[in-house]
């Protein structure tokens, strides 16, 4: 909601909503429609386990809100700043593992042991970071993906401490509750970790530091220029990401009570995180949720219906693909335009990404052939429109 | 370590080195052209070695002859690979975006070997399967030098083809500066078609190469492609000789490891080297301005 625009006029404007004033003055019921779907999705939340027929679907439902968690994790870092990390996987699988260790070796309660997790993945992530961030996109993706490539390496190896293969086990925090009620207590845990996160990435979402943000995903050089710390943004960005994500698996531990390497450190569990936000929209607050809502139910029939079978990674991966080569912006902007051709214009300032302007200024310089010169095309076309050159890795 | 074992794991290292060169030299070629790091490269790696097996199991004759099958097979799928998927991705995005779609084609690969042969282990049997050699008091198996041989020939031709043919030097232009290659005439985009049809023929020789002495399973490229692209961190990104000596050190360098530490911490070498170089030298260390970039 709130499509936050991406492309505000200066970081100095603190972007107090004008968007906001916007919609309200120019569609009055923009704003009544959000709100009412806002309470309808939260009630509808809210209600989901006491409607549940049985603790089959209750069950299914937690699994769904969990890869809400990590989706709305992932943008952190994937969503803002437009760094793709196939590797959040190892984050979940450190603050899961975490959890149990801490349980287990320390004798921490369930709670307890679930925050210092949460503090030692973001210790973790500090380093990695600086490794990962140290020059742009491709030595991040590699990197992101050989940590958890070295974590399940690691992990699986070393069993007299964390229980290799042969799995560990978590004790559960309530081991007075039946399996139901215990289900039901980790559907509303799942959701307050989600609400947190979404509170904070709008929070974000309407500061200078998520401008900031924004300005590295549209152009990392020209952030640059105007003086934005690009490597710190980058750097909190993902440890905050990281940080959510590694709650979220020490949640999913506490719930789950069981633990394997394998599923833990998934490069699985790490492109449904970022298959989800994408689908649904890694620009939009909801998006990643809604992702999982699409992703998450389908993976779970999946299961139901054709059991164990390699069919769910074709099914994925063709998933995947679509959306990567036909719906890179997600669900929620390509509805929003479907709409938009039927209501009015409502105004004549449109936003445009850099990517957009970039494509439009490739046309415009193959059209005028003339205004071709040595430098690179968009940029000879660049001082008629002022703005956002992406720097497409020449 | 006795000297004997220490000399035989270094023969088994550069044996092993040459097969990560190869593959390596191919994921380089990738970056060059089009700036797209390529996740289905050892998936593809495997179903070369899946084809190698299947060709085995249907005719008898020896799988090193599929490669008459796949490598043309992969160089024309690797130009269809860029023409129809990787170009339609918008330029300012596409090194992350490749990223998915690369991944995105990995696992329908991985999925579909499951689909198709099932997910148990395969090995080729072979009458010289279990021959070996005997170099100055190192055992050594006969496949593992035929593997060696085909990957440093084909190492040697991509040498060759790129130093010493007007395409390899087109392509090599390609890769330095795009638009001053479009400049001087070079048809960038089919260079760039053919530069992915070569990195995935290199995928087809080695997994004809791999089929010989490995067990075969769907998931076995996650295995290769971590330490593959730890690879071409180390020896910079974009530069073939620096991907084929970091994979040379690299692979010796596992090899000697798997003596005292087993095969599973051996592994940890590659991960080690990509953070050392990162926090040492993030360009890489045979990487030249474009490796600064990335």
């Amino acid at each position: 909601m709130l499509n936050a625009s991406d492309a505000r006029p200066a970081p100095g404007t603190s972007g107090r909503a004008p968007d906001d004033r916007a919609v309200a003055a120019g569609r009055p019921w923009g704003r009544i429609v959000r709100v009412a779907a806002l309470v309808v999705g939260v009630a509808l939340v809210l209600a989901f386990p006491t409607m549940v027929p049985n603790a089959y679907i209750l069950s299914a439902g937690i699994v769904v809100v969990s890869y809400a968690c990590t989706a709305t994790a992932w943008n952190f870092m994937g969503g803002f700043t437009g760094y793709v990390s196939l590797g959040h996987a190892a984050f979940f699988g450190l603050g899961a593992y975490g959890t149990g260790l801490l349980i287990r070796d320390v004798g921490l309660s369930s709670f307890v042991a679930w925050i210092v997790a949460g503090a030692l993945v973001l210790l973790v992530t500090i380093p990695v970071g600086i490794a990962a961030l140290r020059v742009r996109g491709a030595s991040f993706v590699i990197v992101s993906i050989a940590f958890v490539l070295i974590l399940l390496l690691v992990f699986q190896a070393w069993g007299s401490f964390t229980g290799g293969s042969d799995g560990l086990v978590v004790p559960r925090p309530f081991p007075d509750l039946l399996r139901p009620e215990h289900h039901q207590v980790f559907f509303y845990l799942f959701a307050a970790l989600l609400a947190v996160m979404l509170v904070v990435w709008w929070a974000i979402d309407r500061s200078r530091f998520g401008t900031g943000l924004k300005a590295i995903r549209e152009d990392e050089d020209k952030a640059q220029a105007l003086g934005i710390p690009t490597r710190n943004y980058k750097l909190v960005a993902y440890v905050v990401s990281a940080t959510f994500t590694g709650l979220a698996g020490g949640m999913y531990a506490l719930w789950f009570g069981d633990l394997d390497p394998i599923f833990q450190f998934s490069i699985m569990l790490g492109s449904y995180m970022v298959l989800m936000a994408l689908l649904g929209g890694v620009r939009h607050l909801f998006g990643p949720a809604l992702g999982a809502l699409i992703v998450g139910s389908g993976l779970e029939y999946f299961k139901l219906e054709f059991g164990d079978t390699q069919l769910h990674l074709v099914a994925t991966a063709l998933l995947l693909g679509l959306v990567v080569l036909f719906m890179p912006d997600g669900i929620i902007p390509a509805v929003r335009a479907l709409l938009k051709r039927f209501g009015p214009e409502d105004s004549s300032i449109r936003e445009v990404t850099a990517a957009e302007l970039l494509e439009r200024n490739r046309t415009a310089s193959h059209d005028a052939p003339s205004r071709d010169t040595a430098s690179t095309t968009a940029a000879a076309t660049a001082p008629a429109t002022p703005t956002t050159r992406q720097e497409d890795g020449r | 370590m006795t000297g004997t074992l220490l000399f035989q794991s270094l023969v088994l290292g550069v044996l092993l080195g040459g097969l990560y060169a190869l593959l390596a030299a191919g994921l380089t070629l990738y970056f060059g052209v089009m700036r797209v790091v390529m996740i289905a490269h050892s998936a593809f790696l495997i179903l070369a070695a899946y084809l190698a097996w299947f060709f085995h199991q249907q005719t008898g004759m020896d799988p090193m002859l599929s490669l008459v099958i796949t490598v043309p097979l992969f160089f024309a799928v690797g130009v269809g690979m860029q023409r129809l998927l990787i170009t339609r991705l918008r330029p300012a995005t596409i090194t992350m975006m490749s990223v998915l779609l690369t991944f995105a084609v990995a696992l329908f690969i991985e999925g579909m070997i499951g689909f198709v042969w099932g997910g148990t282990q395969r090995r080729i049997q072979l009458p010289y399967s279990g021959d070996s050699v005997s170099f100055f008091g190192a055992q050594i198996a006969v496949v593992k030098l035929i593997a060696f041989g085909l990957a440093a020939l084909s190492l040697a031709g991509l040498y060759l083809l790129l130093k010493h043919s007007r395409f390899g030097q087109a392509l090599r232009a390609t890769i330095q500066h795009r638009e001053a290659a479009q400049l001087i005439g070079i048809h960038t985009n089919r260079v760039a078609g053919f530069g992915f049809g070569i990195g995935l023929a290199t995928a087809a020789v080695g997994g004809t190469a791999l089929s010989l002495d490995a067990t075969i399973y769907p998931s076995l490229h996650w295995h290769w492609i971590g330490p593959l692209m730890a690879i071409i961190v180390v020896g910079g990104l974009g530069s073939i000789p620096g991907a084929a000596i970091a994979a040379m050190i690299l692979g010796i360098g596992q090899s000697l490891l798997q003596v005292p530490l087993g095969t599973t911490w051996a592994q940890t070498i590659f991960y080690v080297a990509l953070f050392a170089t990162l926090m040492l030298r993030p360009q890489g260390f045979f990487g030249g301005r474009l490796a600064q970039r990335f």
